[in-house]
């Protein structure tokens, strides 16, 4: 099935979602219609349907032009059932990149209260917190940098985890709990999509399939302890479970996800007419503690400092300094069978956003930047998002790439630089 | 010196009316129009819905409901803001604390992402959510930042002109502001630019009294330049509802307090 028989499909759905969007939503603002009466109706249906493209901008020798190629239907619903709130959100998805249907459970969650400081939520669930912009130091819940680095939307940078909240809210502080039984992994990079850069290949490689990388069969845990004095957020932060992506290798050689734990604060207030943030968080290395095990990375420290103003009258510009200091560095070079190509001790990436609405407020162009001065790479990504209407909206952008070398963190997906766009029916 | 106290205190009262210049009773005037306005009770529900027509005609929707709670009369405010249409920003939540002495605070919450997004100070006169309103608008422009005079008064209203301290932090360069008498509502405003020109108009089209307070039931903002404009109506309107102040927290993004949030009159 090809890119025409996507657009055909999605053609169908949209033009079938207008016509019976219409129907039912031709609000007239003289009625008395608020949308109250109409509730136990039935269950509430809203989505959107999606096609997005994307193609490379540079040959790669592993893939073919199409880097994106999606036509989606998103169904959310939800139920209130005895006052515990019921949240489902599923889709599914013709994938033209990996020519496959897929069908997946965004969200199915039951949240609910305890008493009256005590909230629980159960279930699929996307779960956020920390104040890096596209910088995680504590947010340890899974990340889908497949969508990311090939254009969908922001919302699928967070893949869901399979988890239960509970939520505390006291005078002095708040507490989120979270445990996952199972552990839920990044979506990472393994092939399919794009080439990375193995090490133990010695080179840009892109399995096709891409790699299954083994799963540990543990939990994972994590805290978040926070509090906003006028306007001052503080939090407190401890993850106990895996690194996200599979940086380890298991002893007979395949890649894995190695034990971790991590310890961090946060702090964000008002500062001057911007906002400023800092964050850091220790992340030590369960299973090499002394940094001596090539296979396993490295404890590390992450560090980051913000700031966002409005320079002008709708345009904001965001500025972030972030450290990863490696731990136990001579121990990692000296035992590493590749020690020209291992990280270095203080990786430093500064970003830039940009941001400026139209005065109607229906379009936005952006420009994020990741630039490392130690690694001597970075990672561009301009984009334009444009509301037609309450319905349509469309988005366009680029995902762009440069380095010196080809092992460094985004050096390694210089192949993969692309161009995207999307139109989105919502309803 | 003593005695000369007993001097002093008959003549200040002899001189007060004299020393009540226009400024303490424009100033007056102007505190009365913003409580009305802005602090009606010491909270407030309402659910919205704007109409937003462009000049080619062409119509979007939004629909939300507001809480409010006031920290003092006339000072810092809690607000937030639950959009329910349309579809894209369905389940957003803004929140804002109104702040007297430094800029406000804000956060938009994003389901999606679960994310808490801090909102840093920005320029408060750009469009509130796709529409003609400002974020002004809506939380209330303070009243130390114009210098106000009175330029007519009739039996039903107070005609007062505005100018702003700090022109270049603004697009306009005066506005008139009309305050009906009887509800001291401000019920037109408008807007003229460096030239003269008249290009924006905020309007009060219809007044009702709920639980004692006046309350702008439906509004409208024009741009006189291109013909645009705003309308926007609220229903469900309670006051003192006794709102505790944990509603207007971190929690309530993620968790909308469903109990007050239920929409009846």
């Amino acid at each position: 099935m090809g890119i025409r028989a996507i657009a055909q499909v999605l053609t169908a759905l949209i033009i079938s979602f207008s016509v019976s969007a219409q129907q039912q939503d031709d609000w007239d603002w003289e009625d008395d219609e608020w949308g109250v009466a109409e509730e136990p109706a039935g269950l509430p249906l809203h989505g959107f349907a999606e096609l997005a493209l994307g193609r490379r901008t540079v040959s790669s020798p592993f893939h073919d032009a199409l880097s994106l190629g999606d036509a989606r239907l998103r169904l959310e619903t939800s139920y209130l059932w005895h006052d515990i709130n019921i949240e489902a959100k599923a889709e599914g998805r013709y994938d033209a990149v990996l020519s496959a249907w897929q069908g997946r459970i965004r969200e199915l969650s039951a949240q609910f209260s305890v008493g009256s400081r005590l909230d629980v939520k159960a279930g699929r669930q996307i779960l956020t917190w920390g104040t890096g912009d596209y910088l995680f130091l504590n947010d340890l819940f899974p990340k889908d940098w497949q969508s990311f680095f090939a254009g969908r939307a922001d919302e699928y940078l967070k893949a869901p985890s399979d988890a239960i909240k509970v939520s505390a809210y006291f005078d002095w502080f708040n507490l989120d709990l979270v445990y996952s039984p199972q552990f839920d992994s990044d979506n990472y990079i393994s092939g399919d999509y794009f080439s990375f850069f193995n090490p133990w290949a010695g080179g840009v490689i892109a399995p096709q399939p891409g790699f299954n990388a083994k799963r540990p069969s543990g939990d994972e845990w994590a805290m978040r302890l926070f509090r906003n004095i006028e306007g001052k957020e503080i939090a407190f932060y401890a993850y106990d479970g895996y690194v996200k992506s599979p940086e380890a290798l298991s002893i007979d050689g395949l890649p894995t996800f190695s034990g971790l734990q991590t310890l961090g604060a946060s702090f964000r207030m008002a500062l001057g007419s911007g906002l400023f943030n800092a964050e850091i968080s220790h992340h030590r290395s369960k299973e090499d503690g002394k940094g001596e095990n090539p296979r396993i990375p490295n404890s590390e420290w992450r560090a980051l400092l913000g700031y966002e103003l409005e320079v002008v009258t709708r345009l904001t510009g965001s500025f972030q300094f972030y450290l990863e200091h490696t731990q136990n560095h001579d121990a990692l070079l000296a035992n590493s069978p590749f020690s020209d190509w291992e990280v270095e001790q203080n990786r430093v990436v500064l970003t830039n956003r940009l941001t400026w609405r139209n005065q109607r407020d229906d379009l936005t162009l952006s420009l994020f930047t990741f630039y490392s001065p130690t690694d001597q790479d970075g990672y561009l990504r301009p984009g334009l998002d444009y509301r037609l209407d309450d319905n349509w909206s469309m988005s366009a952008g680029m995902n762009l790439f440069f380095a010196e070398q080809e092992h460094s963190f985004f050096g390694q997906f210089k192949d993969n630089n692309n161009v995207y766009a999307r139109i989105r029916y919502s309803f | 010196m003593r005695f000369t106290y007993k001097w002093l205190v008959p003549l200040s009262l002899m001189l007060s009316p004299l020393a009540q210049t226009q400024e303490v009773d424009v100033q007056e005037i102007v505190k009365r129009a913003e409580l009305a306005a802005y602090y009606a009770g010491d909270d407030g529900r309402s659910a919205a819905r704007m109409l937003i027509t462009d000049p080619q005609g062409r119509k979007q929707m939004r629909q939300f409901v507001i809480l409010r709670k006031d920290r003092e009369d006339g000072g810092s405010q809690d607000m937030m803001v639950f959009f329910s249409r349309p579809a894209d920003v369905r389940d957003t939540v803004f929140r804002v604390v109104k702040n007297t002495e430094r800029d406000d605070d804000r956060w938009l919450y994003l389901p999606g992402l679960d994310l808490v997004k801090r909102i840093s100070a920005g320029d408060k006169r750009t469009s509130f959510v796709g529409s003609h309103f400002f974020y002004e608008d809506v939380s209330g422009r303070s009243t130390s930042q114009d210098d106000f005079t009175l330029i007519e008064e009739t039996d039903e209203q107070y005609l007062l002109e505005a100018k702003p301290n700090d022109p270049a932090a603004v697009e306009f360069a005066r506005y008139k502001v009309s305050i009906d008498k009887g509800t001291m509502l401000p019920v037109k405003i408008d807007f003229f630019d460096a030239k003269g020109e008249n290009y924006r108009r905020v309007e009060a089209l219809k007044i009702e009294t709920i639980q004692g307070y006046p309350t702008v039931t439906h509004s409208r903002v024009q741009d006189l330049r291109s013909g645009g404009e705003t309308e926007m109506q609220f229903r469900f309107i309670s006051y003192d509802l006794g709102l505790p102040d944990e509603v207007f927290s971190e929690r309530s993004l993620r968790n909308p307090p469903r109990d007050w949030l239920e929409l009846r009159d």
